[in-house]
């Protein structure tokens, strides 16, 4: 069933805003305002904003360390998202996090984890909770080809398929684990198939294709909803920039990005817009410049959020304890 | 009288008294649920709550990532690992997770999971079934590390670990599972962070735990015949550590003696050590001393590991060295 033309507008814009967040977080990090490293996701829009917009409010979901325009979409206010980036007090974290860990509980983005792996098999005691505790809520946990190789990747889908815990698991194959080719490191053609061996649902879907996505994840939430357990989708993307910014990304074959390029999930959202919804080219652009002056103020709000006070250091290492400041 | 059970007994009937009393509370973890554990422990629960005793794949990573995942969703997990060497197989989601968990959310959830591994050498299992891990942990803040001692300790201790909110690493010592001791039926609480003085002394201070107590004792009873006077302090909660408990002693005693079952090097005896050294060094009129196992592997044969870890006659050494200065 195809995206009205109203729900298609609405992930048009999220993946643009997506767009112009993580094109900010480059400038801001390549002027070495943006202190430690950044994990960009421009070209994986469609991936992200999909997921995220076929999911409810109350689903658990766990980015992944490529992820600002996931939680972005998960309902935090993107200022705050970008000041928790510059490591400032406004931050949604206070700054304790930065890029590769932000989480907001009320809109449930569990948040990211720095290790590959790691929020495979916390996803497991999340999705659990809801089976405990009778709720509907499934769990969708982000990962990429390259998390794949991790052991945990594994336990979580054996513990999951057989006691049948409503997690998705969200593969977003954007080709290579830094430098590496999924074809390099893994034998599946599809790592979706790798799912077959816990007797798993799984799926490969064009990553570039919101619509693909979106539907993809209504089927696998409502399986999960239903108590028939986990699923496996693998989307085929592309990330545009290297690893991490500042990474030339040289390992790349000539012409693969301009390749995919052409496959932008935005300009082919756009197009659909156009060509079967009868948006007008100034309707999008108008889109576009008010996702631009959105993240603009994100930026403003985060350049002029102060420092957290260096004490802070020392807050939330327990629930029970103080700990000991000596300094 | 008062009521005997074992050091096993006692934490059966925690867990089961917990059970009872937090329906958020669960139980998981291979051979748990249906044959009640390895060592027994967990003897009983399934039959009485089979949808909260659950028997995992052998996977601990998915056994710790499913504790924390839950418990940031309100629940109480209660996790075994069978040996608490294959905390090296979960170590991520321990280290990297349960204790990352209360910071990250800036205290809007915490991770209210216990995982209780036993510990210890003396069994003859070798080296990856004998090791004392405690020192692997102590150095990671979000995390507690208890190791209770006794029957009555177990129980109030265990009670404790799973009502308090942060992640907690329950050593249960393999060698003192028949150890017996007074117990109380009903629940009970003992408080967390803070060490135990369980013999008075004006001349030594011991601190031990688990096992090693016992040398401690021992070597106690044989110096007040000689005339010297032993404080023996079981810390029980080991990491964050009671520091004033142990300092107060020894700014009394001026002399501290650390028995510590596991490798010396790096080992929590060096960190009291150091602790003791830089907070009250001017009270201090004997050299620190450390009776620790040997720095190698557990070997399986009786004689080799048993020679391997520290007996009496070397707390007794150490408690005759430092009072010669």
């Amino acid at each position: 069933m195809a995206l009205t033309k109203k729900r298609l507008l609405e992930l048009y814009c999220d993946m643009v805003s997506i767009r112009k967040f993580e094109e900010a977080v480059e400038n801001y990090s390549k002027n070495g305002t943006i202190p430690g490293f950044i994990h960009l996701s421009i070209g994986q829009e469609a991936a992200q904003a999909g997921v995220v917009g076929a999911l409810k409010k109350t689903d658990y979901k766990f980015p992944d360390h490529r992820g600002h325009g996931a939680i972005c979409l998960c309902g935090t206010e993107k200022k705050r998202v970008m000041a928790e980036i510059f490591g400032k007090v406004d931050g949604i974290n206070g700054g304790r996090g930065g890029s590769m860990h932000i989480n907001d509980l009320s809109c449930r983005n569990m948040g990211f984890n720095g290790i590959q792996g790691s929020t495979v098999v916390t996803a497991l005691g999340t999705a659990f909770a809801s089976t405990y505790k009778k709720t509907d809520a499934v769990t969708a946990v982000f990962m990429g080809d390259g998390t794949l190789g991790e052991g945990t990747c594994h336990e979580s889908m054996n513990m999951a398929a057989t006691w049948k815990l409503p997690i998705i698991y969200c593969l977003l194959n954007n080709q290579y684990a830094i430098s590496t080719h999924y074809t390099e490191s893994h034998p599946q053609k599809q790592l979706a198939t790798w799912a077959d061996g816990y007797e798993v649902p799984n799926e490969v879907v064009d990553g570039n294709d919101i619509e693909a996505v979106v539907e993809a994840v209504e089927r696998a939430a409502e399986r999960a909803r239903k108590g028939e357990g986990p699923t496996l989708l693998e989307f085929m993307t592309y990330r545009w920039q290297g690893h991490f910014s500042g990474d030339p990304a040289a390992y790349r074959p000539d012409g693969e990005l301009e390749a995919w390029q052409q496959k932008c999930p935005i300009n082919r959202s756009r197009k659909q817009l156009m060509e079967i919804h009868g948006c007008s080219g100034a309707e999008l652009d108008e889109l576009d410049a008010r996702a631009d002056a959105e993240i603009a103020e994100a930026v403003q709000f985060a350049l002029d959020s102060p420092w957290p006070d260096p004490k802070n250091a020392l807050k939330h290492v327990y629930a029970t304890v103080q700990v000991e400041d000596w300094k | 009288m008062a009521r005997k059970l074992s050091y096993a007994k006692a934490i059966n009937e925690a867990l089961h008294q917990e059970m009872e009393h937090d329906p958020s509370v669960f139980i998981l973890g291979e051979d748990v649920a249906r044959m009640g554990g390895d060592f027994g422990i967990t003897q009983g629960i399934w039959h009485k709550w089979p949808d909260r005793a659950r028997d995992t794949a052998l996977s601990e990573s998915a056994i710790i990532g499913l504790s924390v995942g839950s418990a940031v969703c309100g629940l109480r997990p209660v996790a075994e690992l069978m040996f608490a060497d294959f905390v090296t197989v979960c170590y991520d989601q321990l280290v990297n997770n349960a204790a990352k968990i209360h910071f990250m959310y800036g205290g809007e959830a915490s991770c209210p999971i216990v995982v209780r591994a036993v510990t210890g050498s003396g069994i003859r299992c070798a080296y990856h079934h004998s090791q004392s891990i405690e020192p692997w942990l102590m150095n990671i803040p979000g995390l507690i590390i208890v190791a209770p001692a006794t029957p009555y300790e177990a129980k109030g201790m265990l009670i404790s670990a799973i009502r308090n909110n942060d992640p907690v690493v329950f050593l249960e010592h393999k060698l003192l599972y028949n150890r017996k001791g007074e117990v109380p039926v009903e629940p009970y609480e003992i408080e967390l962070f803070k060490a135990e003085i369980e013999r008075k002394g004006d001349d030594i201070t011991i601190v031990a735990t688990m096992r090693m107590l016992d040398l401690a004792h021992a070597a106690a009873k044989e110096l007040e015949n000689e005339g010297v006077g032993v404080e023996i302090i079981d810390p029980r909660t080991l990491f964050p550590l009671d520091k004033r408990t142990i300092i107060e002693s020894v700014a009394k005693t001026g002399r501290l003696v650390v028995v510590q079952e596991g490798p010396k090097v790096m080992g929590f005896g060096a960190e009291i050590g150091a602790m003791v050294s830089e907070e009250i060094f001017e009270y201090l009129r004997a050299p620190i001393k450390r009776v620790t196992s040997l720095d190698v592997p557990i070997a399986f044969s009786p004689e080799l590991e048993d020679y391997v870890n520290p007996t009496m006659d070397h707390v007794l050494a150490a408690c005759r060295s430092v009072m010669s200065f």
